[in-house]
């Protein structure tokens, strides 16, 4: 799978689960500064990432995952074993 | 009179103020960081200052929110519709700065940063909270936290609860500032058990920019605040501390401060190369340094509002008599006992006093002080006894005890007990004691606010505190210090300047206590059997010989000191005695010479000494010297330029006092001159901020004037 089809497929989750536009995500975004996701947020998105690419993540790692960028990078590496 | 500081005492001093009413009474605030989620910390400050029906405006930072809590939502700092005059920063550790730094870009001039995980948590939150201080100066943001619980001001005109305390206390003229968070909700929850209310309450945490003490500076001048109670894990800025707590004790619009200080154990001892510096511990400097500075140290959290309820609820007693009622013959003596071991007086009543209540009292009672009403006592016999201990001018304060017996009608005493404390100049607390047939009484005097404790001692202790409080709003401001030529000051820094670090010879050390007058007997460094003998002729047999040299510490350890030498063949013979052995011990070590000096005829054996310590600066010490010392350990401390009345204070703490005026027919020792050589020797040490420790010991204490027997002197 190509970078840029994780990143939209990314993003379409984000936007799910934290309830914001599409439009509103940029790859560059901190999910607590930029998107505004609270703890129990960030472990439904790590969840909601293993379902849509159907990986399975380490989540200690994949919770330390900052921004957007960094989440399509970290499951691509999943994605492309 | 005159008194140099050095420039590390007076700039800690003269720090311009922190402005702090953005974080006290802000018109508009934002909560930056919050979420949706009840019960986390971000959600319950928000909800929170909505509930506690904050008279300003309130907003969120919450992205991808558009209202959390009925408060509209903005993504970031930077869309809020106006700069706030307060932010409540609780977004997590790593993108406070982010948050602060948008603050600052707003023109925001206050923040509250509640979030964990700055200088706490190790080198990553250090470098963290270091980040958020700079940003704090650059862009001028008085901030409070980060790491801790919030702030509460019960001011009507604000109800601000910015905090994730459990709810908002009562308004009432108690500060309480705390470095920790969590202590906080214990305190705020024992306070609304006992009806107390606060004026403001800080959580200062991490205190990156704002310390307790900038707190103190600003409730000095809050007219809500009558009293502060203070909770501190350490001391940062000691000197600063002393001069500001000092200057908030004592004047017209004086406010005690209470203080419990944790971590008593000691520490920083372990690297000292002095006795001064091993028993200068923080903890024994923390309490010289509380009260000189007019501070009440406390132990526990009860103490300190036991003391706090009795000074904000009756009148301040004039003095330490205690007048007891009781039904309860028992009870009245463990009160005399404590009384008396608090250092409170238990006096008998005036005849006139005992006159009327022998009027209203049956035959059995117990008319003198304390008053025992007997066990069968209803609310009439305690109304009597109160009223006539009240008016005896004997006493200054009253205490009315009551245990519960079967025929004791335990609510019409509290009433009586009630207006009583009402109506009196004089103060009154309360102790029924007892569990659940007391409880309803108690609250009902809680609720008028009158001092109840659930034991007599507890009042008592309480009683003591004020009268801590009242002597020292009595005592004198201080004496000044005395003149030390402006050419001698320059000389000594000179000297201490231009020596490397470590221990200083002897002979300069010497030299350096002449410089600022203290009484330093005849000495001279010697090279030779003849240059000694010479020495000792013109400064007069007895003398001592002491070996020199900057490889040998401590001289007994190599046999390095002869006392008592009495002739030229003697000078001769211990010259060369003293050569051989320092051969025998350390064959490398340099000799430098033999100081030969007069011996000092006997009397009583002192120390003074003094050391830098990294918060409190320069120390001074006193106390029982040469061989007491490590036994007794009868030593006090005070911040240096020391006075002379701190210095008489300082032995009375030691009993030093007692034994330099002369014991069964000893004669008295020259105290005046002591005092004025501890008073010097502080100067000294304050005027040059490279003494790292000194130990002027034993300093032998004659019936007119003190010899100096060792002078060690460590500079850093």
């Amino acid at each position: 799978m190509d970078r840029s089809e994780i990143e939209r497929r990314v993003i379409q989750v984000v936007s799910r689960v934290l309830s914001i536009d599409e439009d509103d995500i940029q790859p560059e975004h901190h999910f607590v500064f930029d998107l505004g996701a609270d703890s129990s947020q960030s472990v439904q998105l790590v969840d909601a990432f293993e379902e849509e690419f159907q990986i399975e993540m380490d989540r200690e790692a994949a919770l330390a995952v900052k921004t957007v960028g960094e989440a399509v990078d970290f499951i691509a590496e999943y994605v492309n074993r | 009179m005159t008194q140099l500081v050095n420039n590390a005492v007076s700039s800690a001093v003269d720090r311009p103020r922190l402005r702090l009413d953005g974080i006290f009474y802000p018109k508009s605030l934002a909560v930056v960081g919050a979420t949706n989620a009840p019960g986390t910390v971000p959600y319950d400050i928000l909800a929170n200052i909505v509930n506690s029906g904050f008279q300003g405006k309130v907003y969120a930072v919450a992205p991808g929110k558009k209202s959390i809590c009925g408060v509209p939502a903005f993504r970031y700092v930077l869309d809020l519709p106006e700069p706030v005059d307060l932010a409540v920063i609780v977004f997590p550790a790593e993108v406070v700065d982010r948050a602060l730094e948008q603050c600052g870009q707003r023109g925001i001039p206050a923040a509250i940063v509640i979030s964990a995980g700055f200088r706490e948590v190790g080198a990553e939150g250090r470098r963290r909270e270091e980040r958020i201080k700079e940003l704090c100066r650059q862009y001028g943001i008085t901030l409070i936290g980060p790491n801790c619980l919030g702030v509460i001001n019960t001011d009507p005109v604000v109800q601000l609860n910015a905090s994730f305390a459990r709810a908002m206390p009562q308004p009432g003229p108690i500060a309480m500032l705390s470095q920790s968070g969590a202590l906080c909700t214990a305190i705020l929850d024992y306070a609304r058990q006992r009806h107390i209310g606060f004026s403001k309450f800080v959580s200062f945490g991490n205190k990156a920019v704002v310390s307790e003490i900038d707190l103190l500076e600003y409730l000095a001048e809050d007219p809500k605040t009558s009293i502060i109670l203070l909770y501190l894990e350490e001391i940062a800025e000691g000197r600063r501390l002393y001069e500001v707590a000092r200057r908030i004790t004592r004047g017209p619009n004086a406010k005690p401060i209470l203080v419990i200080k944790s971590a008593r154990t000691g520490r920083g001892a372990a690297a000292a190369s002095s006795h001064t510096g091993a028993m200068a511990t923080e903890d024994a400097i923390c309490d010289a340094v509380f009260e000189s500075a007019g501070m009440i140290r406390v132990d526990t959290l009860e103490e300190m509002f036991d003391t706090a309820i009795l000074y904000t609820n009756q009148p301040l007693p004039r003095g330490p008599r205690v007048g007891i009622v009781t039904n309860a013959g028992g009870p009245g003596v463990l009160a005399t006992d404590a009384a008396i071991r608090f250092g409170l007086e238990v006096p008998p009543l005036g005849q006139a006093t005992r006159q009327r209540l022998k009027e209203h009292l049956p035959a059995t009672a117990n008319m003198t002080n304390p008053v025992d009403v007997i066990g069968d006592a209803r609310a009439d016999r305690y109304q009597a006894a109160i009223a006539a201990v009240l008016d005896d001018p004997e006493i200054d304060q009253l205490l009315v005890i009551l245990t519960p017996q079967s025929m004791t009608d335990i609510m019409a005493v509290a009433e009586t007990v009630c207006a009583a404390a009402g109506s009196s100049a004089k103060a009154l607390a309360a102790s029924f004691m007892g569990g659940v047939d007391v409880a309803p009484a108690v609250v009902r005097m809680e609720e008028a606010r009158v001092p109840h404790y659930r034991q007599p001692e507890d009042a008592l202790r309480a009683m003591a505190h004020l009268q801590q409080v009242l002597r020292w709003r009595q005592s004198a401001v201080g004496d000044g210090l005395p003149e030390i030529p402006e050419e001698a000051r320059r000389q000594a820094r000179q000297m201490v300047d231009e020596s490397p670090a470590g221990l200083l010879p002897e002979s300069q050390a010497l030299a350096l206590l002449g410089l600022y007058g203290l009484q330093v007997p005849s000495y001279r460094v010697c090279r030779s059997p003849e240059q000694a003998v010479a020495a000792a002729e013109e400064i007069g047999y007895p003398v001592v010989l002491r070996i020199q040299s900057p490889a040998v510490i401590h001289k007994t350890e190599v046999g390095g000191v002869l006392v008592d030498v009495r002739s030229a063949e003697d000078v001769r013979r211990g010259f060369a005695l003293l050569v051989e052995r320092l051969k025998a011990a350390r064959p490398d070590a340099p000799l430098e010479g033999i100081l030969v000096r007069r011996m000092i005829p006997p009397g009583h054996e002192m120390i003074i000494g003094g050391k830098r310590d990294p918060s409190f600066g320069p120390v001074v010490m006193v106390g029982l010297g040469g061989i007491y010392v490590e036994l007794w350990q009868a030593v006090a401390f005070a911040l240096a330029p020391a006075t002379a009345g701190q210095v008489r204070k300082m032995l009375t703490k030691t009993k030093a006092d007692k034994l330099l005026s002369g014991l069964r027919g000893q004669p008295a020792a020259d105290v005046n001159a002591f005092v004025d050589a501890v008073v010097r020797l502080s100067m000294l040490l304050a005027d040059c901020p490279r003494i790292a420790e000194m130990d002027l010991n034993p300093v032998i204490v004659g019936p007119v004037g003190y010899g100096i027997a060792d002078a060690r002197i460590v500079l850093s």
